[in-house]
């Protein structure tokens, strides 16, 4: 049994056998709140290495893309800095460091390359929070 | 939801001496019907009946007493005292509102600061529930409760405030400073709330911040204008209740909130109880405010960006040990429900896209 499996198979304990039981309605809550709890966790465990090969795979699609559009055209230093970074670093912090960016610095990167840019941005993070969806739900 | 009256037995000695020394001429002071009720994720609320004997006659008052335990959703934006000037403002306007009785800061008291206001009669079914949704179906159906709704909005959004002496909550100048403030306030929940980045909230709050629509318009906004925090009575609303969000500015800001999907599961009717159209012409007929609809669809992202500022609190108090009720650790899987809602709104999905 997977770790993602146990705490599913607690989760369905609580559900259906223990929450039941309690008569006091505040414990009683409680303890479904809690199977409701295993349960997204379990399965975003279940989920987590198949999602974190999807996320790395995307990450390196998304760092290819913006660095050739970096090197197409002039942008202004601190959106190319952000990229630089975010090719090095590959986290959450430093890519909301670049939308800020891109939005900071809008006017000179002109409207269609920052349109451009930005939606690219967003498909990224519209294939992470579906993912995310799979369990959250 | 509601915890055993027993669970906060100790407590209820302590309500009891502090009710005694507010009617110190009378006797037979008791408390009865003590029931402790969670409404909201901010204050713990009790509600019971104070009998006591006055100058010969035996009465019971109603009361609801509110307390402060220091781990409420809004953190250092929770403030009690605040809620207890406002009940004050407005009791003496056609609102209908629970009159205040009693605000104390010394945690001695009480073990934190409460205040204690009238029990108003009406019965708050709350919307997400099964039993709760029938209850306003079948209201919307026989129509009172409905007009109710927005009359008393309406009644809300026209009152004199500076008359009533609300202007303490800060009069925003004309412009942009009221969302500007908004999303300041939320932005500060967030920081403190000490949760990992997310991208679509970095992009929503930049969307937001590019995009404010001007408002000259100032009067009382409530914030969470809805169904669960409206007391009703004879299907009429009886008292406007949770004064935790309220501010002066853009009344599309309520108007935004009762339009919302946010607050109607699986039904058209608004907050669960309002045909759509009804809204409208009765809400423009009685405030004489035309609804700006694109004001609206910018409040409801204002308040994608708001909802995920309380998940990121709640979740952030369970898991900081400041609270162990499990409803506000299950909020940390709302704040991607929230975020994939504000990413559909921005346009992620569509080729036309919010920018």
């Amino acid at each position: 049994m997977t770790e993602g499996e146990l705490l599913l198979r607690i989760a369905s304990m609580l559900r259906q056998d223990i929450a039941p039981a309690i008569d006091a309605e505040y414990p009683k809550t409680q303890a479904f709140m809690a199977a409701v709890v295993l349960q997204k966790l379990g399965q975003q465990i279940a989920l987590a290495p198949e999602h974190a090969r999807a996320a790395a795979a995307d990450s390196d699609a998304l760092i290819t893309a913006l660095t050739a559009s970096a090197a197409a055209a002039s942008i202004p230093e601190g959106v190319r800095r952000t990229i630089t970074e975010l090719g090095r670093k590959r986290d959450a912090a430093t890519l909301c460091r670049l939308i800020e960016a891109l939005y900071a610095n809008r006017t000179a990167l002109g409207e269609r390359r920052f349109v451009e840019m930005l939606a690219r941005v967003r498909e990224t993070l519209r294939a992470d929070i579906e993912r995310r969806m799979d369990y959250a739900e | 939801m509601s915890a055993t009256a027993s669970e906060d037995a100790p407590l209820q000695p302590r309500i009891l001496e502090y009710l005694r020394s507010q009617f110190p001429d009378a006797t037979g002071h008791a408390l009865h019907d003590v029931q402790r009720i969670a409404v909201g994720w901010s204050h713990e609320t009790w509600l019971f009946e104070l009998g006591l004997e006055e100058h010969g006659f035996v009465r019971r008052l109603g009361l609801c007493l509110r307390r402060d335990p220091g781990n409420a959703l809004l953190r250092h934006l929770s403030d009690l005292e605040q809620q207890f000037r406002v009940l004050q403002c407005l009791e003496a306007t056609a609102l209908p509102t629970p009159k205040p009785y009693w605000f104390e800061s010394d945690p001695d008291i009480l073990g934190a600061p409460f205040l204690v206001m009238e029990k108003v009669p009406g019965i708050c079914p709350s919307p997400w529930g099964r039993d709760g949704r029938a209850f306003y179906r079948d209201a919307a159906q026989r129509g009172r409760l409905p007009t109710s709704f927005t009359q008393t909005l309406a009644t809300l959004h026209t009152l004199d405030w500076r008359a009533a002496g609300l202007d303490f909550l800060g009069v925003p100048s004309p412009g942009t400073q009221f969302v500007e403030r908004e999303i300041a306030k939320w932005r500060e929940l967030i920081d403190v709330s000490d949760h990992a980045p997310e991208p679509i909230l970095t992009d929503l709050i930049c969307w937001l911040e590019a995009n404010i629509p001007p408002s000259d318009r100032v009067t009382l906004v409530h914030g969470a204008y809805r169904t669960g925090n409206l007391l009703i009575e004879d299907d009429r609303v009886s008292a406007v209740l949770d004064w935790e969000l309220q501010v002066l500015g853009d009344p599309m800001y309520d108007v935004a909130y009762v339009l919302s999907d946010l607050n109607r599961e699986g039904t058209p009717l608004l907050s669960n109880l309002v045909e759509r159209d009804a809204f409208f012409r009765d809400y423009e007929a009685l405030t004489g405010y035309a609804i700006d609809e694109a004001a609206c669809r910018y409040y409801d992202a204002l308040y994608a960006m708001r909802s995920v500022a309380f998940w990121m609190s709640a979740s952030g108090l369970y898991a900081a040990g400041r609270s162990d009720d499990l409803r506000l650790a299950r909020t940390a899987w709302s704040v991607p429900v929230v975020l994939a809602r504000a990413a559909r709104d921005l346009g992620y999905w569509i080729d036309a896209r919010k920018l």
